[in-house]
């Protein structure tokens, strides 16, 4: 019966903690929601790339879609300039939704050579990854000079995170 | 399908981790062997790779998993010569075993713990690493690795003048590097092996002095920091360096409580492991000397000897320190990491250290956001702190030591800030504070209040049993007039000494 009773007071002891000030609001949104996300997930077909397409979102697919077209092209030696976060965030108020990957992390995505504009091997990129409000382009960068132009245009905006 | 190369891989930590322990000579209970066998065994494979990459072996499968078979064995033959002498009495021995038995109050604690756990390890598996911190150095490190057969490969050729992640220790980058060529995409899955092992380990050692409802309360508060909690899913450094941290921190108390030496030495294998998981650890150790060396004057040690005990025990730490450090870095690494210009020059302004002291205590712990990254485990550590003040053994032998490393780890962690501004508030420091929390409990399970109130339950409870044997209730190790209850009286088994005091209630 005893035993019964400090049963009884196991449960109580869990429900009070899981109602008590911000325990319920951070249980309902973590490990419920990530048990509810469990439940969906066991079930579906999705491969690596597509559960890192859902996981890092538009900054993977977007860096994924770079490297489809330059494979497509079979383009050597590229090296991808990201526009700055800033931009993004300053002038078409896009971030933190749209962000250019630091180059570490588009090697991670996709294996090529990216910079940002403050990079020190700015110098080298050939192509350009442009974000406006209708979609993605990738420019190429033809010679030093349009490099110059880019970088000056960008230059009000510092690279950030 | 990924089952069986799991299992394989949780028999390689078993086995190695089992190994470790034997050279140690370490005879504790079975719950206890088992956790640390497997959390040994993921600090020993973290260090294989690592290792491969020093003598230039090209990381393989062959190679790597060669070198974690080779080395579970060679840290078996003093064991399996033990067993040829002695026989399978031998292992046995090994484990000081109580009957394995579940109290039924225990069951609900046990259901949420599961569903923690079933959350956590679904995350490892599934998702891939998501944090900053490891996608810009060992994570795609680590990629890179299964792909060119080396840590030092293409990764360090691109701009990496963004992150100084690269530098970090090798420990995630080998442990990544298994668990991708074991057929596992994200890797991470070794996490939930470190997780469940030091929920299970650390649910034991506070049985071990309350009753397990308020075993279950405290371990249920520390699951629910939604901070730390994320990170048993979320590769990085900071939960497996408190892990190893608090367990170095265990033994060395258990030590002083025993004499034991293999604890002290085993103790400074653990600071070590926690040092090479993250460098700066080194000067919390060091931190340690103090209440050390009280303990070995108070064992009438010649000074010789204590030196050449103190060199065994920071000799895993200094070389947790320069191996993937300054050796690794300095010697392997095609870029260079100079961490002189990341030292703070105006150190006669001490303005920043009291600043950082103040923001550690009123916005990283007494505020809302506090609430956010700790839940109210704090609040309730200060609630029994002040409780605890009224009954008598309020401040044991235990309670000091564990107060002393919350002490030293504040402390610390507040000078490192001051002497190197790159471990900044929100993010380092943040992280660093993991570490205070198995200390708070472990504080807890020696609290005079909440030690009188285990004795007040398994009093009324008439038959206080745990895990088959007697119901844990311990007395807060001071020289009262009226004890309060047997020093280890659960029948589990935490070290020679204690294990002589136990005696009946």
């Amino acid at each position: 019966m005893k035993s019964f009773i400090l049963t009884i007071v196991s449960f109580l002891l869990i429900l009070v903690t899981l109602n008590a000030g911000y325990y319920p609001t951070w249980f309902k949104s973590k490990p419920v929601q990530y048990w509810t996300d469990l439940m969906k997930e066991m079930n579906d077909t999705l491969d690596p790339s597509g559960i890192m397409k859902s996981r890092y979102g538009i900054s993977y697919v977007i860096s994924m879609r770079v490297k489809e077209v330059i494979e497509r092209k079979n383009i050597p030696n590229v090296v991808i300039l990201f526009e700055p976060n800033s931009y993004y965030r300053d002038s078409l108020h896009i971030y933190p939704n749209v962000h250019a990957p630091e180059p570490a992390v588009f090697y991670y995505y996709t294996g090529l050579e990216g910079v940002w504009t403050n990079s020190p091997d700015v110098g080298k990129a050939n192509y350009l990854v442009k974000v406006t409000k209708k979609g993605v382009t990738l420019d190429a960068i033809k010679n030093p000079e349009q490099l110059r132009q880019i970088l000056a245009f960008y230059r009000k905006f510092t690279p950030i995170l | 399908m990924l089952l069986v190369p799991y299992l394989l891989l949780l028999l390689n930590y078993l086995v190695s981790g089992y190994g470790v322990l034997t050279l140690f000579r370490l005879r504790l209970k079975t719950a206890y062997m088992i956790t640390l066998s497997v959390l040994l065994g993921v600090a020993v494979a973290s260090v294989v790779p690592f290792l491969l990459q020093l003598l230039f072996i090209p990381l393989t499968p062959v190679s790597v998993f060669g070198g974690l078979i080779l080395t579970a064995l060679a840290l078996n033959i003093p064991g399996i010569r033990r067993m040829r002498k002695e026989g399978r009495t031998a292992f046995r021995r090994s484990f000081a075993a109580p009957p394995f038995r579940i109290l039924p109050y225990e069951i609900p604690f046990i259901v949420i713990f599961v569903f923690f756990a079933a959350v956590s390890i679904w995350r490892c598996y599934y998702l891939p690493p998501t944090s900053r911190d490891a996608l810009s150095g060992p994570e795609a490190i680590a990629e890179f690795a299964v792909r060119e057969h080396t840590m030092i490969n293409s990764f360090f050729g691109i701009d990496l003048s963004t992150t100084n992640n690269q530098f970090k220790s090798p420990f995630l980058i080998s442990l990544q590097v298994i668990c991708k060529m074991a057929g596992f995409p994200f890797g991470q899955i070794w996490l939930s092996a470190v997780f469940v092992s030091f929920m299970v380990f650390l649910y034991h050692a506070l049985k071990e002095k309350l009753h397990p409802i308020i075993a279950g309360l405290l371990l249920l508060l520390f699951l629910m920091t939604p901070e730390v909690y994320a990170y048993t899913f979320m590769i990085l450094y900071d939960y497996s360096n408190m892990v190893f941290f608090f367990l170095s921190l265990w033994f060395l108390f258990g030590y002083f409580r025993n004499k034991t030496s293999s604890w002290f030495y085993f103790s400074g294998l653990l600071m070590g492991i926690a040092t090479y998981i993250r460098s700066e650890t080194l000067v919390l150790a060091l931190l340690f000397l103090p209440p050390i060396l009280l303990a070995q004057a108070r064992e009438r040690m010649t000074v010789k000897k204590i030196a050449l005990a103190d060199l065994y025990f920071f000799l895993p730490s200094l070389l947790g320190y320069l191996l993937p450090g300054p050796f690794y870095i300095g010697h392997y690494l095609p870029v260079h990491y100079d961490v002189s210009g990341l030292v703070n020059n105006n150190l006669t302004n001490w303005d920043p250290l009291f600043q950082r002291y103040s923001d550690i205590l009123s916005h990283l712990i007494a505020s809302t956001f506090g609430v956010r990254l700790w839940g109210y485990i704090y609040y309730f550590a200060a609630f029994f702190l002040v409780a605890g003040m009224f009954f008598p053994g309020r401040f044991n032998r235990d309670a000091r030591n564990w107060l002393y490393a919350m002490l030293v780890l504040y402390l610390g962690l507040g000078a490192l800030g001051f002497f190197l501004p790159l471990i900044d508030l929100n993010d380092t420091t943040k992280r660093e504070l993991f570490k205070m929390l198995p200390l708070l409990l472990l504080y807890l399970a020696n609290n005079a209040a909440l030690i009188r109130l285990s004795q007040w339950i398994s009093r009324w409870e008439g038959s206080p049993i745990v895990i088959g044997k007697r119901l844990a209730v311990a007395q807060p190790s001071v020289p009262a007039k009226k004890p309060l209850a047997p020093a280890n009286p659960t029948g589990n088994k935490p070290g020679p000494r204690s294990s002589k005091k136990r005696r009946k209630k």
